[in-house]
């Protein structure tokens, strides 16, 4: 069965706090890497970011991400588990948009996969953002 | 045989919509013709065409029931 990998808005500390908890739960794991996407105050042509609109096709999200899965275990002999979670909707600057958690044997893998695991979802992820300037106006990037 | 479009990011914006359904489409060439004439604004954007979530080519045969989105370049993370 496939994961829902997308939530609607900002990845809370709360989910966050919960999916590192579960890391417990893989008692072969030795080494586990964390990344977390957040929201940056970029300035484009004296505008300040206030916030990102993220948009995605929601099926082909799924199985890219799955996709995405499967390669790092088919080159990660040593990882045991991959999460991806990425934000719809308005998230604001500083919140956070990414997690990636890769749980390994050893911390090698574990940098290694994590790093693979966050290009691939930049490259092939269906996932738009309408950046949202303090003064309301909008671009696309 | 009719096929679902779908717009996405600012394809989505720029045409008012985020789904039509087109008729009598035989290939990804001959929707790209329809979708031209409904909305020529968004040709002065970069987009890839998926079939059934799979990006594919203009030659592509396209059968009823087909789900098809037009995708800008992606911007994750």
């Amino acid at each position: 069965m496939e994961d829902n990998y997308l939530i609607s808005g900002p990845i809370s500390q709360k989910i966050i706090s919960e999916i590192i908890l579960r890391i417990g739960r893989h008692k072969d794991a030795g080494g586990n890497m964390l990344f977390l996407g957040q929201v940056r105050a970029d300035e484009n042509e004296g505008k300040r970011v206030k916030a990102i609109e993220y948009s995605a096709y929601t099926e082909m999200v799924n199985a890219e991400a799955e996709k995405i899965k499967r390669t790092i275990f088919s080159e990660f002999d040593d990882v045991k588990s991959v999460e991806i979670i990425h934000s719809t909707g308005v998230v604001s600057t500083g919140e956070i948009s990414l997690l990636v958690l890769v749980c390994s044997g050893h911390r090698q893998q574990a940098m290694q996969a994590c790093s693979k695991t966050v290009e691939l979802i930049k490259a092939t992820l269906p996932v738009w953002k309408k950046e949202i300037y303090e003064d309301d106006s909008h671009t696309w990037s | 045989m009719e096929v679902k479009v779908l717009f996405f990011g600012v394809l989505a914006e720029v045409s008012g919509t985020s789904i039509k359904h087109y008729e009598n489409v035989r290939s990804l060439a001959d929707l790209k013709l329809k979708i031209q004439d409904d909305f020529p604004e968004m040709f002065h954007y970069n987009f890839r065409f998926s079939v059934n979530n799979t990006i594919t080519d203009d030659e592509h045969v396209l059968k009823a029931g087909d789900e098809i989105a037009l995708l800008p370049p992606f911007a994750g993370g």
